[in-house]
């Protein structure tokens, strides 16, 4: 298959989940929920940051994982984009601290980006129109969550923590060049947490059809139109993944299989990463996708808004598979703990976190 | 409030670099201005394998309140693939999986927190490696 | 030459109604209680935690002006847990030097002043802040990773190691100044609760408060003397167990007692650092008085013991059972060998003992310090 366009690509890619796993039957047993209630979501466990973790140091070692395979000198990075929606510091940038982490500093743009789960691939754009301009000769992009959901409330079942990082750089060395990339936006109140509040609040069925549906499929056709591809080019299609459910839905609506849909499905593993959601899933395809194969890649932040991505692999990627863990080392390290446990490690407890 | 205590140790606290003696040719973490082995001052800043394993490790007990969330804390003494030593946490790892000679590899982590409202220090810790646990 | 002329000390406890100053004042009146002393030349005081807790600085001014007896000139030392000793050899080193013929040393530490997980925390800063303990370490953790490797590499059951803390509290059950009076069984010591693993609550010394006070003078000095300060020797060792080629051997110990002829010469009794047991063990071994690896046998059998052939150790109860307040632990050390020499120890005694040692570290072994001390 040839590449018809793409001046950057894809030369690392890095995802990380802790260990830890709280079963979502775990959850419906404190919150008394009958089986029916959260079986449909299909999510069996969501991973659960340690103690010790939040969406900087899972960031940076998505980050490190993706420099492992660049192989690249840090210093050559010229930005780095941090998106999420539980940074450790309101104000002072994260992607600062990441920089630093993987010696990417002095020379180097940094910026945090907030677009509920859509940030960390409004990072992967940037970086690809950063690189294409030949501003910067590379960028990182790494999208990052612990993230947040009100004890009780449906989110809780699938709201969980991980982070995926690309190292965008130019067409030539790339393990997967990006032909083309679409976004597509509105006004749509969704999903939103306002400042200084704890946790999100969501619009239920609202966050469905004129949300999630509405705006992947935006993005998506639009893709189509403007490069006339069709679902049967793709080996893979990855979507976002708020549950089991939707981006099996979404996929079905706009003409793919479920096979072509399954390889990239982390979600019923580990629940809804946010901001590492769909970028998860394919760091979990190019950890296996051979040279040649196209990937339809479709993140969706509420608020509201979806990009499209269509990724040829090239030969490069061979070789960058063994140089980092892949993302199922990390999914298979996992450590059941119960709710009680979980509401301590993710400081639920909060009495117990002040200082 | 702890600002430029934590600030200008970041470097080899977030990179795992130590110092490498031109005189004795031993390393050492974190690095120090002089060699602690001959005393040399030429010293060249070097990145350290970030696996090892562990000589002794220890779970304890009495930590101070803020930081219960945490428990139980782990220490372990590391030596690293060239040879360095360096007392350090572990993390991701239950008091029942430690061993004497358990592979390690290094992770970033909090280390600590200045209450509930000031800064973060982040470094690294180690963990059993990935795999291999 | 530098005697030991008069000693006072405060029961360790847990002194909730006495400020530092409060239990210096005791120490130094117990002191000085049949002296004929009308002023001193110098005050060296020894304290750890008091900048940290109350906090107070130009401590020694602040207690010197406190006892009700004219003070020359006044200086603190800090040396962590080894503060005591360091206090010793400076006060020591004035009266060498002639610039002072009569010093009052004070160690005193309180570490009930605040809940415990704070004081471990404080206890923290006595490892290197900029490496080993920027992790929660506690005061605990590097000492029970040795005591693993102790374990692992002569092959000794947590058994036998367990004798140490039953020989401290035998001998801390006749001493009145010591905080824990009575006596337990080795076995207890196993399955007590664990502090820092293998290192449990019995292997541990006690949070308390204490003040001790000595009055050193010069030979000019008339009086009844307890001792005399044959010897006072300090060394800086590596600052984490993690540089240490043998994390078990503390070679800045061998070395200083290799220049005191340490295991050449008879020593009748010892006040040893004994933090956690495992420390007492590896003073015993890197000072040459027991065999590599042999120390907690020879504990076990009774070596140190008031009967046994070695030299009696810890007949104050060590760390472990006297108690250890920080700064101050060091300033009992001292005045227990010389009560010990003049044979006034109110407690455990090894009759007609000529020669004394104590012997103090800070953390892992960071600093030791050594006072070689005769009868007169």
């Amino acid at each position: 298959m040839k590449v018809t366009s793409g001046k950057a690509g894809i030369h690392g890619w890095g995802g990380y989940v802790p260990r830890y796993r709280l079963p979502t039957k775990e959850i419906a047993r404190v919150w008394g929920w009958p089986d029916h209630q959260y079986k449909g979501l299909n999510v069996s466990h969501k991973s659960v940051d340690g103690p010790d973790e939040d969406s900087t140091t899972m960031g940076f070692e998505a980050a490190y994982n993706a420099l492992l395979r660049a192989k690249i000198d840090p210093s050559l990075i010229g930005a780095v984009f941090f998106g999420s929606e539980s940074k450790v510091y309101a104000v002072k940038p994260s992607a600062t601290l990441i920089a630093e982490m993987i010696g990417a500093t002095p020379e180097t743009m940094a910026s945090d980006l907030e677009f509920a789960c859509r940030a960390g691939s409004e990072g992967l754009r940037a970086s690809l129109a950063l690189v294409s301009s030949g501003m910067v000769k590379y960028a990182l992009a790494v999208g990052s969550d612990t993230a947040q959901a009100e004890p009780g409330d449906v989110l809780e079942f699938t709201a969980s923590s991980g982070a995926a990082a690309f190292i965008v750089g130019p067409a030539e060395g790339a393990a997967a060049i990006v032909e083309y990339s679409y976004t597509y936006v509105t006004d749509t109140p969704d999903f939103w947490r306002r400042a200084e509040k704890p946790y999100p609040r969501h619009g239920e069925g609202f966050t469905g059809e004129p949300a999630y549906f509405a705006h992947i499929m935006g993005a998506v056709k639009g893709l189509f139109k403007k490069t006339g591809l069709k679902p049967e080019d793709f080996d893979y299609a990855i979507f976002h993944q708020p549950n089991g459910k939707f981006p099996v839905r979404v996929a079905q609506r706009l003409g793919f299989t479920y096979e072509q849909v399954e390889r990239g499905l982390v979600t019923p593993m580990i629940g809804n990463t946010y901001n590492a959601s769909a970028l998860l899933g394919l760091v979990r395809v190019l950890d296996v996708a051979k040279p040649g194969q196209r990937i339809l890649l479709a993140p969706f932040g509420s608020g509201a808004g979806s990009d499209a991505y269509s990724i040829i692999v090239t030969d490069e990627i061979v070789e960058k598979q063994k140089l980092a863990p892949a993302l199922d080392d990390y999914i298979n390290r996992k450590l059941e703990v119960d709710y009680a446990t979980y509401t301590r490690f993710r400081r639920i407890l909060t009495m117990l976190a002040r200082g | 409030m702890v600002l430029a205590r934590w600030w200008r140790t970041r470097i080899p606290r977030y990179r795992l670099i130590g110092a490498q003696c031109k005189s004795c040719g031993r390393a050492h973490y974190p690095p120090r201005k002089a060699c602690p082995y001959c005393g040399s001052t030429e010293l060249e800043q070097v990145m350290l394998p970030r696996r090892g394993i562990l000589e002794s490790y220890t779970v304890v007990q009495s930590i101070p309140g803020d930081t219960r969330f945490q428990a139980p804390i782990i220490v372990g003494l590391v030596r690293l693939e060239n040879g360095v030593r360096l007392v350090a946490e572990l993390t991701d790892v239950q008091p029942e999986e430690l061993k004497l000679g358990l592979e390690v590899e290094a992770t970033m982590r909090r280390i600590r927190e200045d209450g509930d409202n000031g800064t973060i220090m982040y470094g690294l810790k180690f963990r059993p490696i990935l795999g291999k646990s | 030459m530098v005697y030991v002329s008069k000693v006072g000390m405060v029961k360790i406890g847990r002194h909730y109604e006495k400020s530092p100053r409060d239990l210096a004042f005791e120490a130094v009146r117990e002191a000085l209680a049949d002296a004929d002393i009308d002023s001193i030349d110098y005050l060296v005081v020894a304290s750890s935690l008091t900048y940290m807790q109350s906090p107070q600085l130009d401590l020694a001014a602040y207690i010197g002006s406190s006892l009700g007896l004219p003070v020359k000139s006044a200086l603190a030392v800090e040396a962590g847990e080894n503060s005591g000793l360091a206090a010793i050899e400076v006060a020591v080193n004035l009266i060498r030097s002639h610039a002072a013929e009569k010093v009052l040393v004070i160690g005193v530490d309180k570490l009930t002043d605040y809940p415990s997980g704070p004081t471990y925390e404080m206890l923290e800063a006595l490892y290197d802040t900029e490496s080993d303990a920027i992790y929660r370490i506690g005061h605990a953790a590097p000492l029970a990773m040795l005591m693993r490797i102790y374990m692992e590499k002569y092959g000794i059951d947590r058994n036998t190691l367990a004798y140490w803390p039953a020989m401290m509290h035998a001998h801390a059950k006749e001493n009145p100044y010591a905080m824990l009076r009575f006596a337990i069984k080795p076995e207890k010591v196993t399955t007590a609760m664990p502090i820092a693993d293998p290192i449990t609550l019995l292997d541990a010394y006690p949070l308390g408060d204490g003040a001790a006070a000595i009055l050193l003078t010069s030979e000019d000095q008339v009086g009844d003397h307890l001792a005399r300060i044959k010897e006072v020797a300090g060394a800086v060792g590596m600052p984490s167990i993690a540089l240490r080629d043998d994390p078990l051997m503390l070679e800045h110990v061998a070395k200083l007692s290799n220049e005191l002829n340490l295991s050449e010469e008879k020593v009748d009794v010892i006040e040893l650092h004994d933090n956690f047991t495992i420390m007492g063990l590896l003073l015993l071994e890197s000072l040459g008085l027991a065999p590599r690896g042999k120390a907690a046998e020879l504990v076990a059998a009774g070596y140190f013991d008031v009967d046994g052939e070695g030299p009696l150790v810890n007949a104050s109860g060590g760390l472990k059972a006297r108690g250890h307040p920080i700064g101050a632990t060091g300033v009992y050390m001292v005045a227990e060998v010389a009560l010990q020499l003049a044979g006034k120890f109110p407690g455990v005694k090894r009759p007609g003992a000529e020669k004394g040692l104590a012997v103090g570290v800070n953390a892992h072994g960071s600093s030791t310090r050594i006072v070689v001390m005769e009868s007169v």
